[in-house]
């Protein structure tokens, strides 16, 4: 696991492709830190996240697409596959690398309230409470989009669906007040990501949310080693 | 070492693999032949565990493949048919990484370092494998297979984009680690089979079709016992003379290529030898041999004819055609 692991960060930042992602992040943390503290003049943080929120569904599937589906192309997944390491392991290091990539981004975009600290007293209860939904979500999402990139050889296939697939997510809740059988709205309702993201904004830190967003990755991780699994059979 | 019983593969409806079973002895060389498509890179696919088989196992050094992954995974060294390469390292790197995922347990540094000199790429140690040749590429990909030398070594086609120095280096190579490895090469080059490998597995359509050394499966396979000689003389005398000597089935003027001679293609009767005796009627008529030779079947040959007719089953340890 580790080998694939540091592979796969030196992969990223051999490439333009991990100084992209963290790059853009960056910099949208700080066109809405701007917007929201200086031309907007509120101290309301977790707006700024929850636009953020936003443009991580962009840039995630651009962080996960090429994690299995390269390989499985270039035909190097039998280097990985003929070694002496378990499928978990392989798909673990691959999905913690990626995971590395959003964290190290996230990290980053703190950068503007930490320099927010020297004129004024930022809520940094709110500021780590969304800080830890963004990683959460991000943490999820980032399973669910190296199980799709296990799916397909084309990285365009894995983002595209990647990216549809955090839209849907985005927009279960909306659909759930929509639907008449009660049943069915409290089972999206269990599902969605966006009412577990909520309740960090407020500086609540959720153990239950934490563990359903975990719950998420393990079982993704889970479900893309039984997909690697199963291509042998193939 | 290696045993591999009732191996069947199936796609769909498409049998790959047709109850395929061998046993590979510790320290030979063994070669697979085939046409494209036969179902070479298939075995040697399931045998690395890289595929599962539909029904069938594997065994290496008594660990089987799925059962006993990781501990039979450690005894293969793998170069597959495309060089399993990420682009965007260099050599260095890549093989470095290939080290911590066998979880190779050597001086890592020497260790990389006589690999590179075996398969001569310390030239290109710090580039990028992206920008080398595909040459260069086998040999990473053959270096890669030898680290932590693994004392089974499985190559699909290792002489494939060689030019004709390298593939003469890399088959002594294999000469060379065949002493203290087990190996299993697959190739389309006939000689290159010929040169290096003990025994000749031949595959077609999925099934097993010769198992023998290169001589057992020309001898087993030459069916017809004939001679070509040629002999200056009067071609209508000469016919009737070499019918009259015993042992002889039938003779034929095959034309003439050198001037004031003839060609005769002589089939004779199995385990007769009939060159004493014609030597002895040439001189007697005064009928000069200028040549004289036996048509043993090339490997060449042999090929052709296992690959052209399905129905012929040979294994030279039952001596014959089932």
């Amino acid at each position: 696991m580790g080998a694939i692991f540091r592979r796969e960060i030196k992969s990223y930042f051999s490439s333009p492709v991990g100084y992209v992602c963290v790059a853009a992040i960056a910099a949208i943390y700080g066109f809405f830190y701007y917007q929201v503290m200086l031309a907007g003049s509120s101290a309301y943080v977790s707006s700024v996240y929850s636009s953020v929120y936003l443009f991580s569904m962009m840039i995630i599937p651009v962080i996960t697409m090429k994690s299995m589906a390269e390989d499985m192309k270039n035909k190097t997944d039998q280097a990985l596959l003929t070694a002496p390491v378990g499928v978990t392991s392989i798909v673990m290091g691959k999905f913690l690398a990626a995971f590395c990539v959003f964290i190290i981004a996230s990290t980053v975009g703190l950068i503007p309230a930490a320099v927010l600290e020297f004129f004024a007293n930022p809520p940094w209860g709110i500021i780590f409470g969304n800080y830890i939904a963004t990683l959460l979500y991000g943490g999820a999402m980032i399973s669910i989009g190296v199980f799709i990139s296990s799916l397909t050889v084309s990285q365009v296939i894995a983002a595209v669906a990647t990216f549809l697939v955090s839209i849907g997510l985005m927009y279960l809740d909306s659909f759930a007040a929509n639907v008449q059988n009660s049943v069915i709205s409290s089972v999206i309702g269990f599902i969605s990501f966006t009412s577990k993201y909520d309740v960090f904004t407020s500086g609540i830190f959720s153990v239950s949310s934490c563990v359903f967003f975990v719950s998420v990755m393990a079982a993704f991780v889970f479900l893309t080693a039984r997909r690697l699994e199963s291509r042998r059979w193939n | 070492m290696i045993k591999v019983s009732n191996l069947t593969k199936r796609y769909g409806s498409f049998t790959a693999l047709d109850n395929v079973s061998f046993t590979v002895d510790e320290g030979t060389v063994t070669g697979f032949l085939g046409p494209n498509g036969a179902g070479k890179s298939t075995t040697m696919n399931i045998i690395t565990g890289y595929l599962s088989a539909t029904e069938g196992t594997v065994e290496i050094s008594g660990k089987d493949i799925l059962e006993d992954a990781n501990e039979a995974k450690k005894l293969i060294g793998y170069l597959p048919e495309i060089p399993p390469l990420y682009t965007d390292m260099t050599v260095k790197e890549y093989l470095s990484f290939m080290y911590d995922l066998k979880k190779v347990k050597l001086n890592k540094k020497e260790h990389i370092k006589e690999i590179c000199e075996i398969t001569k790429i310390d030239g290109v140690y710090g580039r990028l494998i992206g920008n080398l040749s595909k040459g260069y590429r086998q040999r990473v990909g053959i270096a890669q297979a030898l680290l932590g030398n693994p004392p089974v070594l499985i190559l699909d086609e290792p002489t494939v984009g060689l030019d004709p120095t390298q593939i003469i280096e890399i088959r002594n190579l294999i000469a060379k680690l065949g002493k203290n490895h087990t190996v299993i090469l697959s190739s389309h080059i006939l000689s290159e089979i010929q040169a290096v490998c003990d025994r000749i597995l031949v595959i077609n359509q999925g099934k097993l079709v010769a198992d023998g050394t290169a001589d057992s499966l020309a001898h087993d396979l030459s069916d017809e016992h004939t001679i070509n000689v040629r002999i200056m003389g009067p071609e209508v005398d000469v016919v009737t003379e070499i019918r009259k000597i015993k042992g002889v089935v039938r003779a034929d003027r095959m034309g003439t290529k050198e001037a004031g001679t003839s060609d005769y293609r002589i089939e004779t009767e199995e385990n007769a030898d009939i060159r004493v005796d014609l030597f002895n009627m040439a001189s007697r008529m005064n009928w000069p041999i200028l040549s004289l030779g036996t048509s043993e079947l090339t490997l060449e040959q042999v090929f052709l004819k296992l690959t052209s007719t399905d129905t012929v089953h040979i294994s030279s340890e039952e001596g014959g055609e089932e």
